[in-house]
C-alpha cells in the first residue's frame, strides 16, 4: 500500500471540499482576522499595555503570536473535528477500512490540512502586517521548519483530543476552551525556566527571532532548536499514544461508528 | 473440479458488550462458519441478532472477546490492517459517502485508499457506473441524488475497491421496489462474473432469497440455521398446511388442535373455517385428520402452504426463542 496514494486521495478530497465549502473557508479566515483586529485595537488603546512573555509589549509579538496560534488551532482542531464530523457523517468506518491503517489516513489528513491552509494563513499574515504596519521578515526557509517544529505539539493535542472524541463523541466545549489554553502557552515568558518544556512556547520564541530580528535558522542556538524539536516530538508522541489507547477502547466498546 | 478456496473462516467468535452496573450483553455467542470464494452468503436475523456486530468484528472495526477470523488464510488480528486489502463493506448505505463530493470523486477517493488507481481500474469504475445506471449522475454531488442513487453509489464505491470479499449490510435499505430489483440483478451478475465472495445482511427476505444460495440465520447472537436456502425452504414446505372447512368453527376443534399442534390457528367467518397448522412429524397428518373427523368437519380444500424463506426464517427464530425461554 502506497502512502502517497493515500495522501493524493486526501488532498484531492480536501481540495474539492474546500472549494465547495468556500463560504465556510473564507468566513473562518475573516473571523480570525476580526479577532485579530479586536486584539490589535485593544493593544493600541491600552497605552499601559504590559510586556508579557513572547509579546514583549510589541505589535510584532502580537502578529507572530497570532500567526502561530492560527496554525496551532488548525493543527489541533482539524483532526479532532474531522473525526467527529466523519463519525457523524458515517464515513469514519470506511476510512478505518483502509489497508494501510487509519493512522496513515489521519497523518495524511493532517498534512493535507496544513498544506491547504498554508497559503490562506500566510495571506492572512500579510493582511495582519498591513493592518499593523509592522512588516516582518518572511524567510520561509527558516520559518517553515520552525513552524512545523512548533506546531508538532499542537498535533499531539489534536491526536489526543481526536482519540477522546472517538470514545466520548461530544467534545466541542473542550475544543473551545483549548483555543485559549494555546494562547496561554504562547504568552508564557521564556525567562521562566520551565517555559521551554511547554508546547508551542519555545518554538514561538524562535519564530519571533526569525521574523523580527531576521535571524536565519542555522544562526539560532542549536540547543534551543533541538529542545523545541524534542518537546514538540514528545507532545506529539504522547498524543499518538493517547489516540491509540482511545482507539482500542472504541473498538472494544464498538463505538467507532457511533455519533 | 478442484476444492473450493475458503475465503472466510470464522471460529468461535464471541463479542460481549459491557454495560453500566456490571451488566453485559452477549451480542455474538461463539459462532463459527466458513464461506467459500465466489459464494454469496445471506446473513439473516431479527434486530439485535448480532449480524452487524459479526461483520464489524470480521472487518476489525470491533474487537472480539474470543475467536479467530481468517480471510484467505490470514489471521485478521495478526495481519491487521493489511488484511483489509481483501475486504470492503457497505455499512450504513448512503452515510458511507461524502455528500459534497460527486459520485466520481467518491469512487476515486475510496478506491485510492485501497491503492486501486490504474487505468484498467478506472475502466472498471466506468463499468460499475454503467451497471448501476449512474452515467447521468457521474459528476453530480451526492447530496443532490435520490436515496436510491446514494445507496447505489455507496455500493459502487465499495465494489470499486476490487476486494475479493465484499460485505453488504442492508444494501436495499430505503430503496424502492424497482431499484431493489435492479440491485439484485447486478449483485447476481457480479458474483457470477467476478467470482467475488459476497456476504449480504438484510431484513429483506426477497433480496436474500434472490441473490444468495446459502443463508446463516442468527438469533440472540447464535447461529440457529446454516443451510442452502432451497433446503431450508423445503424443510418447512412439506409440513405447513391450510385446510378450509365448509362450516362454522366446529366445537372443540381449536382446543384439540392447540393441545396437539403448537401455533395452530383456527379462524372462521360464520360460514367457512380456515385452519393453519404446522406438522412436525411425518405421521402428524394422520393425527390431524383424526381430529377433524372426530369433530365431523367437512373438508372443502386442503393444501400445502407456499413456504418461502420468510416463513422458514420466522419459524426458525420462533422455535429458537421458545427453546431459549424454556431453558
Amino acid at each position: 500500500m502506497n502512502p502517497v496514494s493515500i495522501l493524493v486521495a486526501i488532498l484531492q478530497r480536501d481540495w474539492a471540499m474546500m472549494r465547495r465549502y468556500i463560504v465556510n473557508t473564507v468566513s473562518s479566515l475573516v473571523s480570525i482576522y476580526i479577532i485579530f483586529l479586536f486584539i490589535f485595537l485593544g493593544i493600541k488603546g491600552l497605552s499601559s499595555y504590559a510586556a508579557i512573555g513572547a509579546l514583549e509589549g510589541t505589535l510584532e509579538g502580537t502578529v507572530i503570536g497570532f500567526f502561530v496560534w492560527t496554525f496551532s488551532v488548525i493543527a489541533y482542531s482539524d483532526l479532532a473535528w474531522s473525526l467527529i464530523v466523519e463519525a457523524q457523517a458515517g464515513t469514519l468506518e470506511q476510512l478505518y477500512l483502509t489497508p494501510a491503517g487509519f493512522k496513515w489516513v489521519a497523518g495524511c489528513t493532517v498534512i493535507s490540512n496544513l498544506a491547504l491552509n498554508f497559503v490562506p494563513v500566510v495571506l492572512l499574515l500579510v493582511v495582519m502586517m498591513a493592518t499593523t504596519g509592522q512588516w516582518l521578515n518572511l524567510d520561509f526557509i527558516s520559518l517553515v521548519p520552525l513552524l512545523l517544529i512548533t506546531i508538532l505539539g499542537a498535533y499531539g493535542f489534536g491526536f489526543a483530543l481526536g482519540g477522546l472524541a472517538l470514545v466520548y463523541k461530544r467534545l466541542q466545549a473542550i475544543f473551545q476552551v483549548f483555543q485559549f489554553v494555546l494562547i496561554g502557552f504562547l504568552v508564557v515568558p521564556q525567562r521562566l525556566p520551565w517555559a521551554k518544556f511547554l508546547p508551542l512556547s519555545l518554538g514561538n520564541s524562535l519564530i519571533y527571532d526569525v521574523m523580527v530580528d531576521g535571524v536565519r535558522l542555522w544562526e539560532l542556538p542549536t540547543g534551543s532548536v533541538l529542545t523545541a524539536l524534542l518537546v514538540g516530538a514528545a507532545y506529539f508522541a504522547i498524543g499518538v499514544v493517547i489516540f491509540s489507547v482511545c482507539e482500542n477502547i472504541a473498538k472494544d466498546r464498538g463505538l467507532l461508528g457511533h455519533y | 473440479m478442484g476444492a473450493a478456496t475458503t475465503a472466510l473462516d470464522v471460529k468461535s467468535l464471541t463479542k460481549v458488550f459491557h454495560e453500566r452496573g456490571n451488566k453485559s450483553v452477549k451480542a455474538v455467542d461463539s459462532i463459527s462458519f466458513q464461506v467459500n470464494q465466489g459464494e454469496v452468503l445471506g446473513l439473516l436475523g431479527p434486530n439485535g441478532a448480532g449480524k452487524t456486530t459479526t461483520i464489524k468484528c470480521i472487518l476489525g472495526l470491533m474487537r472480539p472477546d474470543t475467536g479467530e477470523i481468517r480471510v484467505f488464510g490470514e489471521n485478521v488480528e495478526a495481519c491487521y490492517p493489511r488484511v483489509l486489502r481483501n475486504m470492503s463493506a457497505v455499512l450504513e448505505g448512503s452515510r458511507n459517502l461524502y455528500w459534497r463530493l460527486t459520485v466520481w470523486e467518491n469512487i476515486l477517493f475510496f478506491a485510492r485508499l485501497h491503492g486501486v488507481t490504474s487505468r484498467e481500474d478506472k475502466a472498471h469504475f466506468e463499468n460499475l457506473i454503467r451497471l448501476f445506471s449512474l452515467e447521468d449522475k457521474r459528476n453530480a454531488e451526492v447530496r443532490k441524488l435520490s436515496q436510491g442513487m446514494k445507496q447505489k453509489t455507496s455500493i459502487v464505491c465499495t465494489l470499486a475497491r476490487r476486494t475479493p470479499v465484499v460485505f453488504l449490510d442492508e444494501p436495499t435499505l430505503g430503496l424502492d421496489v424497482e431499484t431493489s430489483l435492479e440491485l439484485r440483478h447486478v449483485l447476481k451478475q457480479l458474483a457470477s462474473e467476478e467470482n467475488r465472495t459476497i456476504i449480504v445482511s438484510s431484513h429483506n427476505m426477497d433480496v436474500i432469497q434472490d441473490v444468495c444460495r446459502r443463508v446463516i440465520i442468527l438469533s440472540q447472537g447464535r447461529i440457529v440455521a446454516d443451510d442452502h436456502i432451497s433446503d431450508l425452504v423445503s424443510l418447512f414446505k412439506t409440513k405447513a398446511y391450510r385446510i378450509i372447512l365448509l362450516e362454522p368453527v366446529p366445537e372443540g376443534l381449536e382446543e384439540a388442535l392447540a393441545s396437539r399442534f403448537k401455533g395452530a390457528t383456527v379462524t372462521g367467518d360464520g360460514r367457512r373455517t380456515e385452519v393453519r397448522v404446522n406438522l412436525l412429524e411425518n405421521d402428524d397428518i394422520y393425527t390431524l385428520m383424526d381430529i377433524l373427523r372426530d369433530r365431523g368437519a367437512i373438508i372443502d380444500e386442503i393444501s400445502n402452504e407456499e413456504t418461502d424463506l420468510e416463513k422458514a426464517f420466522l419459524e426458525i427464530v420462533r422455535r429458537e426463542r421458545n427453546n431459549h425461554e424454556s431453558s
